[in-house]
């Protein structure tokens, strides 16, 4: 019985592993700004001491929880390029595996945010002609994303097919 | 005819033959392709053939009577809100206002129709517009999706009408004539489908219908030749909708306040008018809409008009199908009613919006079952739709949907993808392998328990979305990895080079 999201072929191929490191300074950022305002809300507004003792218990909980499930997400995408389609897999408790054939690719988004730069990685994207194709590689080092998108461009054009 | 105009004419057809780069072109091909050119030339640029009334320059205008229509509807009010004053023969402040802007409006309209220009030229429409800011657009002819004919109820009674124009990723606006006289908009939207058929290199996206292929060479600018397929009559439009979820839910609501109001409610009536209210003028809107709908075989595609006040028609180019999807709501089940719908590529949701009425997509709001089967064999270059084998979900999927499970199927077949689902309105989705643009499998965290997964096929924007929900998770792996050999192999003969 072939395994669900079981790799077509070959292995998957990883993201980098600086996508998790990437989510997680957002996750601390998050976490901090959430300690401050409670920090905030004891210091000048008087809230009780338990009610905020409280809360930073809980953020703390989400930031380790959000740590660890950041880092099972990162490991968790891997993609596949095949001589006709592309499959892309991802996710933990919601699962979603996605293929798209090169012909029917209608244009590819690379995208680099700042933080992604300071990172030095960057996530394609692939556009049918079908918005529901959600056909995404988040945290690709820079090089191998430009590669991928030549690639893929280069393919796509070869095997393009009308609607 | 004049020898410059001859040369124009040639060099327009030449370009065409350039762009379509074909690289056996015969000799009949490139005379025809020049003739038919040379026809659209005649007929676009010189309406009257007469050498007396030959224009200098090769536009057209909009009809003289267009700011007259556009402002039709404000013209009305204004005279509606004053007339008492006009009557009394002495106008108020609010009148002089009225009529300020009335006259500032009059001298806009007619600027902005003096402004505008349309012609042909070559592969474009070109269309120039604008009274301060002056903007020339050119409208691509190879890549339009449809070329629609509205007539808005006003336009309707001057006998004008709005050519509307599908560009690729572009709004409703970007490709609008509005108004013209109905024979013109009849005559450039013949032109512009001939000129994109012959564009694109395909004879005719008809040559799927019925139609003998013989029959395909119209000459453009001719009312092409037709062949009515179906039509809805008025008795069968009013019962249908009286069968749906809105209609029993105004009766429904009728009873209830009918009775409340029996024993004594009064207030029930008043509270319950405006739901009343709404689903009568949505029932009322749905018949208007799709009033004297008919579909007919056309050598552009296929033709499908409708409307009581506003007349709608618009051209659906087969060649662009994407899928199909026939809707059977619960009470139309009994008398064997179905609706059809497709997806076109490029004719996005977004028009459906527009009016209560039918989307662009519907093909036929209500008909017998085996007509709706038919058409649709029509559309899927004859392979039955219902000849799909399609399974049900299995029994363990009760855990994930406990009752749509039991009105769910979904089924390949050599030619078609096929899902079926819900029991209010029974939708079954079919899609041809070659049109499938990616596939998609999920899978929550109940169903991974379970062992199910959900096998997506995506579609371009349309109503047709195949899905198979909540299958064995390797039979869903089984059946994305088959389905993407076949939609390759389905999908090689169409490529273009």
């Amino acid at each position: 019985m072939p395994e669900l999201f079981a790799p077509p072929g070959t292995e998957w191929q990883p993201v980098s592993p600086r996508l998790a490191a990437l989510r997680r300074v957002i996750l601390a950022v998050v976490a901090g700004l959430a300690l401050v305002t409670l920090g905030v809300l004891w210091w000048l507004l008087e809230v009780p001491g338990w009610l905020v003792g409280l809360g930073v218990a809980g953020v703390l909980t989400a930031a380790v929880v959000g740590w660890l499930a950041l880092g099972r997400n990162a490991r968790s995408w891997g993609y596949c390029e095949r001589d006709e389609d592309l499959y892309i897999k991802h996710g933990v408790t919601f699962r979603e595996l996605v293929v798209v054939p090169y012909g029917r690719m209608q244009y590819v988004d690379v995208h680099t945010g700042p933080l992604e730069q300071a990172f030095g990685v960057a996530s394609v994207h692939l556009h049918t002609a079908s918005p529901g194709t959600s056909a995404r590689i988040p945290g690709l080092p820079r090089e191998e994303a430009a590669r991928l998108r030549d690639k893929l461009t280069s393919l796509g054009e070869a095997q393009a097919a009308g609607l | 005819m004049s020898d410059a105009r001859e040369r124009e004419a040639s060099e327009a057809s030449e370009a065409v033959e350039l762009r379509v780069n074909d690289p056996g072109v015969s000799d009949a091909r490139e005379r025809e392709a020049s003739e038919a050119s040379e026809a659209v030339e005649l007929r676009v640029n010189d309406p009257g053939v007469s050498d007396a009334r030959e224009r200098e320059r090769p536009y057209r205008r909009l009809s003289p009577l267009t700011p007259l229509a556009r402002s039709g509807i404000v013209l009305f009010a204004a005279v509606a809100a004053t007339w008492r004053e006009l009557l009394r023969g002495d106008l108020g402040p609010f009148g002089l206002v009225l009529l300020a802007l009335l006259v500032a409006g009059a001298v806009y309209g007619v600027a902005s129709w003096v402004r505008t220009k349309y012609w042909v030229e070559s592969d474009e429409l070109r269309v120039d517009t604008g009274v301060i800011a002056r903007q020339s657009r050119r409208i691509r002819i190879d890549r339009l999706q449809g070329v629609d004919i509205v007539q808005p109820l006003v336009a309707r009674l001057f006998g004008l009408a709005e050519l509307r124009m599908d560009v690729a990723g572009g709004g409703r606006r970007e490709g609008s004539l509005a108004f013209l006289k109905l024979s013109d908009a009849r005559e450039l939207q013949q032109v512009l489908l001939a000129r994109r058929d012959s564009a694109r290199g395909s004879p005719s996206p008809s040559a799927d219908g019925p139609a003998e292929p013989g029959e395909v060479a119209t000459t453009p600018g001719q009312q092409a030749p037709e062949r009515l397929l179906a039509q809805v009559p008025l008795s069968l439009l009013v019962s249908s909708t009286l069968l749906t979820t809105e209609a029993l839910a105004l009766a429904v609501i009728l009873l209830l306040a009918v009775v409340s109001a029996g024993f004594g409610f009064l207030e029930a009536l008043t509270a319950a008018l405006p739901a009343i209210g709404g689903l009568a003028v949505v029932l009322v809107r749905k018949v208007v809409a799709s009033y004297g709908f008919t579909v007919a075989d056309t050598a552009n595609g296929l033709q499908v008009r409708r409307g009581l006040f506003e007349l709608s028609s618009q051209t659906i180019a087969l060649s662009r199908l994407q899928g199909v999807v026939v809707s059977e709501p619960l009470l139309w089940r009994a008398l064997g009613w179905a609706r059809l719908d497709v997806s076109i590529a490029g004719y996005a949701e977004a028009s459906s919006g527009e009016d209560a009425g039918p989307a662009a997509s519907t093909l036929l709001p209500v008909g017998d079952r085996r007509l709706v089967t038919w058409l649709a064999r029509q559309l899927l270059d004859g392979v039955d739709p219902d000849a799909t084998p399609m399974t049900r979900p299995p029994d363990r999927a009760r855990w994930v949907s406990p009752v749509g499970r039991h009105f769910a199927a979904a089924g390949t077949s050599a030619d078609l993808l096929a899902s079926r689902q819900g029991w209010f309105v029974r939708r079954t989705h079919l899609v041809p392998h070659a049109r499938v643009q990616s596939l998609r499998l999920t899978q929550g965290p109940l169903q991974r328990r379970l062992g199910l997964a959900d096998l997506h096929v995506d579609s371009p924007p349309g109503p047709a979305h195949v899905r198979a929900s909540d299958r064995w998770s390797a039979e869903a792996r089984d059946l994305l990895e088959r389905e993407i050999v076949a939609s390759a192999r389905a999908r090689r003969p169409q490529r273009i080079g």
